[in-house]
């Protein structure tokens, strides 16, 4: 039986973890005396982050950061987990598909960003655009591994207690068995898409963290670099515990 | 003998006719699997199998179950020829191979749904089964949340819930303690006994196979033929230090030393 910890319980070794990191950033402050421009100490950031929030700029580009994220990486998901359904059960189909899918994942979706522009120019699309290639390996990976780890005799259960049809065969019995994996995949897609649209934002943005940040940089604002900067951690973290709970909650693996 | 079965459910026979496997293995060799098995198993019998392992006793039985197909020969159950799985040989695995997504209800239940049973009798079915093997308040429990014993129950309950002509068992109890393993022998039979079924039994357990089956037969070496086919005239419940069921050990332990003795050589670990 899992413990119950609560809300603070799992809260807890965040704020450990954000307590440490303003101590030791205002000792640094404190002992080598940079100029505000290059790091500003923690009640400066503060202020600028209070700033941010009152007038609800902040909430404008964490929002549209994660819109671009959420579309990128649902349709991501659309295409990732029936391909990988498909390429772990048929070889062929996945002696067709992988050796692409293994030419092109090593190459960043950051390495995209260029492309993206000249495609895409700097709106919408291309960042989605962006997303979709740092999402869609994850997901599709994880799928794949998950339908091959399948016990093969729960394949032979579902064949023998009714399921006639493939499509039955996925629905009943792999789809399930494989989602615990799935699930996986989808929150590490999640953390890579992150990561992926803040890299587009710098580069080419007019809203967004990412774009928070490269502009705090242009106007020498170290203080509204760092707030971005917060926020993209808090964030992340925040929808990685979210995923992980809903993982539990959808899964069996969580459930014992 | 056992005593002629409650004919609601009168069970299918098996037919395996001059039924030959061979695998072709990954690096382009062959496995000769099970070579020319012919084999009758009447409606409603209890045929134990047993043999030296690597024998090929799950290949012959997956093939029955339609899993893989012969080689050479072919396959009949209730005189129809076997073309994949069907619910009507249901069957339970030596790993359980329970559906770990689902409770102990969702697990008996699925093969009723996938029959079409309407809900409310596919309910009295389940609720039925679960109160055959025991585990009736757990129902609503995680399959992880069972000990091994209590899973192979479940897919006991299962196996019989969706009333099969035939039962294919591949060491079910196999991967069990000693204790358990006897207390689940007695169950099977009294849930067999209830609900007349043919079954298949895979063991290699000699002591199990006398305690469970009307017939046993005694596969050799790889590949596995027919070695020899022992009918078992004990009355049940059987009592293992019995005069008749001692006199079954050696034979069929005999039979399998000879053929434990060419697996052996064949290894090079005998002179
Ligand atoms: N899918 C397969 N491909 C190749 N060889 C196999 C396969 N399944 C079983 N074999 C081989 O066939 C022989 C019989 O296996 P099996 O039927 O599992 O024996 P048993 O159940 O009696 O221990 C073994 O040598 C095994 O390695
Ligand atoms: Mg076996």
């Amino acid at each position: 039986m899992r413990e119950e910890r609560g809300l603070f319980g799992h809260l807890l070794p965040y704020l450990y973890a954000a307590t440490f990191i303003v101590v030791v950033w205002q000792l640094v402050v404190t002992l080598t005396k940079p100029h505000v421009s290059l790091l500003p100490p923690p009640y400066l950031v503060a202020q600028g982050f209070y700033e941010l929030v009152a007038s609800g700029q902040l909430f404008v580009h964490a929002g549209v950061s994660l819109a671009r994220v959420l579309s990128a990486w649902f349709l991501s998901m659309l295409i990732a987990v029936p391909l990988g359904l498909a390429m772990g059960r048929s070889r062929l189909i996945e002696r067709l598909v992988d050796p692409v899918i293994e030419l092109l994942r090593p190459i960043s979706p950051l390495a995209w960003i260029p492309l993206a522009i000249l495609w895409f120019g700097i709106g919408e699309s291309g960042k989605i655009f962006i997303v979709f290639i740092g999402t869609f390996f994850p997901t599709l990976l994880a799928t794949v591994a998950g339908v091959k780890g399948i016990e093969p005799h729960l394949i032979h259960a579902g064949q023998v207690f009714g399921c006639k049809s493939q499509f039955a065969l996925f629905r009943k019995i792999v789809l399930p068995a494989a989602l615990p994996s799935i699930i996986t995949g989808l929150r590490i897609s999640f953390g890579t898409g992150w990561a992926a649209i803040i890299a587009a934002e710098l580069v080419a943005a007019r809203s967004g963290l990412g774009y928070l940040i490269a502009n705090g940089m242009e106007i020498l604002r170290a203080d509204q670099v760092l707030v971005g900067m917060i926020a993209i951690g808090v964030l992340g973290v925040a929808f990685d515990a979210g995923l992980r709970y809903v993982g539990r909650r959808l899964t069996w693996e969580g459930a014992a | 003998m056992s005593e002629p079965q409650n004919s609601s459910q009168p069970g299918k026979s098996i037919t395996v006719d001059g039924v030959s496997k061979i695998y072709q293995s990954r690096g382009g060799g062959e496995v000769e699997a099970c070579r020319r098995i012919d084999l009758e198993i009447k409606a409603g019998e209890f045929v134990a199998i047993v043999g030296p392992s690597g024998c090929g006793k799950s290949t012959l039985l997956y093939m029955m179950a339609g899993f893989s197909a012969p080689t050479t020969g072919q396959i009949l159950c209730g005189g129809v020829a076997v073309r994949g799985p069907d619910i009507e040989r249901s069957m339970v695995f030596q790993n359980y191979a329970l559906f770990p997504w689902l409770d102990v209800r969702g697990n008996v239940e699925f093969g009723l749904e996938n029959k079409g049973v309407p809900r409310n009798l596919r309910t009295e079915k389940v609720d039925r089964h679960l109160k055959l093997v025991g585990l009736s308040e757990f129902a609503d429990k995680h399959i992880s949340e069972l000990s091994g014993g209590m899973k192979q129950r479940v897919a006991i309950a299962r196996a019989f819930a969706v009333e099969p002509g035939v039962i294919l068992m591949d060491e079910p109890f196999g991967a069990l303690d000693a204790l358990t393993r006897r207390f689940l022998q007695k169950e099977l039979l009294r849930i067999w006994r209830e609900q007349a079924c043919t079954v298949a039994f895979v063991t290699h357990s000699v002591p199990e196979s006398i305690v469970l089956a009307d017939r046993i037969v005694v596969m050799s070496a790889r590949p596995g033929e027919l070695k020899s086919m022992i009918d078992v005239d004990l009355p049940h419940p059987r009592d293992s230090t019995s005069d008749g069921f001692r006199d079954l050990e050696r034979r069929i332990y005999a039979d399998l030393d000879e053929e434990l003795a060419k697996t052996f050589s064949a290894e090079g670990l005998l002179g």
